[in-house]
């Protein structure tokens, strides 16, 4: 039995703001909540809106007490804490604003890169005692503990051992990833990569290398939404949640879901085509989230483009020799700011702000010609699917 | 089923593990070299990770029960990095995978695989073996391919 599927939200509620910070590897001893402030006042200046108007607030690890505190936004109405991807958040601030418990929403989400990752890191005490590592790492980990990068490196190898497919497959979000960030200059990772580099490069948990896995980085990202009403007397273009909806089965745990095919993300699919007046023909720009490469091959398919297995010959039967990147129909480019796998790893904050500069026409020379609607599919495929249509107002 | 060692000692044990009355009966039987999975006593359903309720029936009637430690390894990666763990080197390889039980179509459970030099394999039977982590069995497979 399926639940009837209703949208009263459709097209309610709009991105009006956008800010970021830099994403670096050391943002030189700036908090996570320092990060997020700073995301939030460019977002906030980039709206264009009063403080006093700002009656929501709804972040990520940071708690929005220190948030609102720091920037003095004198009464909210709502406020939330989530858990990631970043696109939860997103959710809960649409449905916020749509049922009235606030009008305009500051979204936000930060992180500090963890301990783990090099030597300079495990040096710094701030890291080492950051109990918000994005990545949800804790010291009670073991080389066993069944972890989300267990699972998504452990899924990856029964993708290839299953459909028959070689690393190649993985290897071309990776290289289109890396195409894309050399237009943008928040990225992380500019400098083009070849197949050769990437089946060279170091292997960490097999199938996937060190160019499957996003990169931490220390960084912010934040948004201000509000009703589409008043969005149309801001200053930009506003960007519309056409639809969205999150997706997960009865079998989440990353050892434990019955199959590739049954999960969170055909969920979301057959929900966010449900809820959507356009089709997946309709869409201009496409950004499946590439936390770890097999999950953009795992949207790929999951969306409609192509079935299960199939998504690395659809990328390579779709790509341009010329600009070395997916072009879908010749048409249709794929994470045009790099991806977390060359921006840096936000969770899903990166391709929202992306998706939202696009659909504005403010990608100067990434931009999409014409782009009026934008597929966004953040999270992966055990526990946390979530799918989203955008588009421009 | 043993009551031993008292919850307390259990804690003592199990340092760093998120011991609930619902994992309990699990980490018990590692003390006793089993692995016990929680399985529902009114229809029979295995269930893991531990969980208070069969989702079949909804019974409450959950027990810890030994499974035999056969299976078939279902997913499986192969670890040059990782969490610091004691005993274990990821230099020349760290196979950990995800073994489909014999008791139940679904029924998994996550550890180190060994292998003796052959290389592991999606698909490859495996047996339970025990080691010694930090001054308590802990419990991995072996391949038997
Ligand atoms: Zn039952």
């Amino acid at each position: 039995m399926m639940a009837t599927v209703r949208n009263p939200a459709r097209d309610a509620v709009a991105f009006v703001g956008v800010g970021t910070t830099p994403y670096l590897r050391d943002a030189g001893g700036k908090s996570a909540t320092a990060l997020a402030c700073d995301a939030a006042r460019t977002a906030i200046e980039d709206a264009g809106v009063d403080l006093a108007d700002i009656d929501g607030i709804c972040g990520s690890s940071v708690p929005t007490v220190s948030v609102q505190a720091a920037l003095g936004l004198p009464a909210v109405t709502w406020w939330s804490n989530s858990s990631l991807p970043f696109s939860l958040l997103v959710i809960e601030a649409m449905n916020a604003v749509f049922s009235g418990a606030c009008t305009t929403v500051l979204v936000y989400h930060s992180s500090l890169r963890g301990a783990g990752g090099s030597k300079t890191a495990a040096a710094d005490p701030f890291r080492v005692h950051n109990a918000s590592d994005a990545h949800g790492h804790n010291a009670a980990m073991t080389a066993e503990s069944p972890s989300g990068t267990y699972g998504y490196c452990a899924w990856a190898q029964r993708y290839l051992d299953t459909y028959g497919v070689g690393r190649d497959a993985l290897g071309l979000v990776a290289i289109n990833g890396r195409a894309n960030a050399a237009r943008n200059p928040h990225a992380l990772f500019r400098e083009p990569l070849s197949m050769e580099q990437y089946l060279g490069a170091r292997m960490i948990r097999e199938p996937l290398c060190v160019l499957d896995m996003d990169p931490p980085v220390d960084a912010g990202d934040a948004f201000v939404l509000t009703t589409a009403e008043r969005a149309r007397d801001l200053g930009h273009r506003p960007v519309l949640l056409h639809a969205a909806t999150s997706g997960r089965t009865d079998r989440p745990f990353a050892d434990q879901l019955e199959d590739y095919t049954i999960s969170g993300k055909e969920i979301v699919a057959w929900r966010l085509w449900e809820k959507s007046d356009v089709a997946l023909s309709d869409v201009d720009v496409f950004f499946p989230y590439d936390g770890f490469s097999i999950m953009a091959l795992s949207w790929v398919e999951a969306v409609g483009y192509c079935q299960p297995g199939e998504a690395g010959p659809f990328l390579a039967k779709h790509w341009s020799a010329g600009e070395n990147r997916v072009l879908i129909d010749g048409r249709v480019p794929i994470n045009t700011h790099g991806g977390s796998l060359s921006e840096g790893a936000t969770q899903g904050a990166g391709h929202f702000r992306e998706a939202v500069t696009q659909l504005r026409g403010d990608a100067g020379e990434r931009q999409v010609p014409g782009a009026a609607t934008a597929l966004v599919t953040p999270g992966g495929f055990l526990w946390n699917a979530t799918g989203f249509v955008l588009r421009g107002g | 089923m043993s009551a031993l060692p008292d919850d307390a000692a259990l804690f003592e044990r199990f340092p760093g593990v998120g011991l609930d009355h619902d994992n309990k009966g699990l980490y018990r039987g590692f003390l006793e070299r089993e692995l016990r999975l929680n399985r529902c006593g009114a229809c029979g359903h295995w269930q893991h990770p531990s969980l208070p309720m069969c989702p079949r029936c909804w019974s409450t009637d959950v027990v810890a029960t030994p499974v035999s430690g056969r299976g078939e390894i279902y997913l499986l990666t192969v670890m040059h990095q990782g969490p610091p763990t004691p005993g274990v080197d990821y230099h020349s390889g760290y196979a950990v995978g995800s073994v489909e039980l014999v008791e139940q179509r679904g029924l998994r459970y996550t550890s180190a695989i060994r292998s003796d030099g052959i290389r592991p394999a999606i698909g490859m039977p495996v047996e339970l073996e025990w080691i010694e982590r930090s001054g308590a069995p802990f419990p991995v497979f072996a391949a038997r391919p």
